[in-house]
């Protein structure tokens, strides 16, 4: 029935005749698909991660320089704000863990405090008249970006219960967080920028707050980071693994929010922090 | 509050005490921690996935039988979670989204369309039983009360990744489809077994639509199955990957709905078709 409804005139086009009767497990068919011409759907907005640990948890002194530096950025640059989730996650995790909650509990439980920092965020923003979106209201957000300049999500990707498991002896805490799901949203808009403001400098050979030995690394490629195999990198695996498929974000900014001036020079497109190019 | 870290500097972070506290989650070693047992919440519940263009889109020839057996099933007291595929209607959005250069995250979001329609579709026809299809928003939060009030449920079967989908190593079709978001959904619950219902008998060595001599493998792992390099398979791929990292749910059964009378077989546990098994 669907071949008498859906081929020949029907379809635009000759892959969409293929797509129709064709498998999508077929590789040929599939790289077919990547040969349309992507559209870019904000080319001018930013997309900035507030940390959580590394910046919301260290309250006021950490947080209202940064509110007020990317409020400073608000007549240049069009901001969507995604924020962390930080020492509760931690917590909630391991607790859940302790009970035996699947991987897609966890991640439920994550998206609940990335939603707490990110109204936390949002409230110091009000007066700007900056709103906060949920997952079910980024249909607004392009409407908000032209009124308002920014808009405040939550971090963590809506896969709540459907949330993939890390790999069989790499633990159970859900591996797609909230640099993931901010990283996807610079993804799928075609951003100008995906900015990572953390409590760092940026990447370093080793979790610098642990060894004192850690050398910073300005600028790496995800193919030669993979190469490091490093125990600890700043950024989620993910979005490296991401990162090598992405059509859009091929280049993630990871900086230090403490030190004031790196929001601002980073959205000039300086080299501050960190750079993780695809290629 | 403010205490050293390793590295001997004053760390300012507030932190709530946790097994995970001050831990990057991406340290390796931290990470294989948390391998930990899971817990199952819906042991004796099953998930259905009815295919969208192998059984929905051929019409009452083919459904209203499937449904015939579905309901037998339910009256013979199997806890049934169904997910239902988005058939032509989503490859044919998918090609003219395609043509318009959007990217992964969006064709996953319009996919969500279909598959909803094809869910109140089923719903309709399993309304005498009282299963109807949950709004997508509260089926995760609400499914074990529904199981417990009525004998199934149904849902859309998409993962809700939506804008947050993956974009895929080769073109630009969304990974996790509907197929994935069934298992996802076994795997969190700790359903029993995850039968895709599709219009072949199972998985053969070759493509059976293209070589007639091509023959069914009954049983078959996920490393057997990779090193065979299959041009197409009868199931979303990323189920292989699913797979690997299964904790509850190690194996997913292929039925035939063009052969209804199986259903109930393979419900009991009988191998009618072909079982992909971790490993």
């Amino acid at each position: 029935m669907s071949d008498a409804l859906l081929t020949g005139d029907a379809l635009l086009t000759d892959l969409g005749a293929r797509l129709v009767t064709g498998s999508l497990s077929d590789e040929e068919l599939l790289a077919g698909t990547g040969e349309a011409v992507p559209f870019q759907i904000l080319p001018d907005a930013n997309v900035v991660k507030i940390g959580g640990q590394s910046l919301i948890d260290r309250g006021r002194a950490a947080v209202f320089p940064v509110i007020e530096e990317l409020v400073a950025n608000l007549p240049r640059h069009r901001l969507i704000i995604g924020c962390g989730a930080g020492t509760r996650a931690r917590h909630a995790y391991s607790i859940g863990l302790d009970l035996g909650l699947p991987t897609g509990v966890l991640s439920v439980l994550g998206t609940f405090v990335s939603s707490q920092n990110a109204r936390m965020i949002h409230y110091l923003l009000a007066r700007h008249g900056i709103p906060f979106i949920e997952p079910a209201g980024f249909a607004q957000l392009p409407l908000y970006l032209e009124e308002r300049r920014a808009v405040v999500f939550f971090g963590m990707p809506p896969y709540t219960f459907w949330q993939r498991n890390p790999e069989v002896g790499a633990g159970r805490i859900p591996p797609h967080r909230t640099d993931t799901g901010v990283y996807l949203v610079s993804e799928v808009f075609g951003a100008r920028s995906m900015i990572f403001i953390k409590d760092e400098k940026g990447l370093y050979t080793a979790d610098p707050k642990k060894d004192p030995h850690a050398t910073f690394i300005p600028r790496i490629t995800v193919g030669e980071l993979k190469e490091l195999d490093l125990q600890d990198v700043v950024v989620e695996r993910a979005v490296l693994d991401l990162m090598e498929s992405a059509g859009h974000s091929r280049r993630i900014q990871i900086i230090n929010g403490l030190e004031p001036g790196n929001i601002t020079r980073a959205l000039n497109g300086e080299h501050v922090g960190t750079v993780i190019t695809s290629d | 509050m403010t205490d050293l870290t390793a590295a001997g500097v004053p760390d300012q972070r507030r932190h709530l005490e946790s097994l995970l506290m001050r831990e990057s989650l991406l340290d390796r070693d931290v990470q294989r921690r948390t391998e930990v047992p899971v817990f199952r919440m819906l042991p004796d519940s099953y998930v259905i996935k009815v295919g969208g263009r192998s059984v929905f889109d051929r019409g009452r020839e083919v459904v209203y039988p499937v449904v015939h057996e579905l309901s037998a099933a339910l009256d013979d007291g199997y806890k049934l979670i169904f997910g239902t595929g988005g058939g032509a209607r989503t490859r044919h959005v998918f090609a003219i989204g395609i043509d318009l250069g959007l990217p992964t995250g969006v064709l996953a979001q319009l996919a969500a369309a279909d598959t909803l329609g094809t869910a109140h579709m089923l719903g309709t026809l399993l309304a005498p039983k009282g299963v109807v299809a949950i709004p997508p928003e509260i089926f995760g939060h609400l499914l074990p009360l529904f199981l417990a009030a009525v004998p199934g449920v149904i849902y859309n079967g998409l993962p809700p990744y939506s804008i947050w989908e993956h974009p895929p190593r080769v073109g630009r079709i969304p990974p996790h489809r509907t197929d994935a978001g069934c298992f996802l959904l076994a795997e969190c619950f700790g359903c029993r077994d995850l039968i895709l219902l599709k219009d072949v008998d199972g998985l053969y060595d070759d493509d059976p639509t293209r070589n007639p001599d091509a023959t069914l493998i009954p049983e078959i792992t996920v490393s057997e199955l990779r090193a065979r390099r299959l041009r197409t398979l009868p199931f979303d791929p990323v189920l292989l990957d699913l797979l690997d990292s299964a904790r509850l749910v190690t194996r997913f059964r292929i039925v035939n709905a063009l052969h209804p009378e199986r259903i109930r077989p393979a419900l009991a546990g009988e191998n009618v078709g072909t079982v992909v098994s971790a490993g």
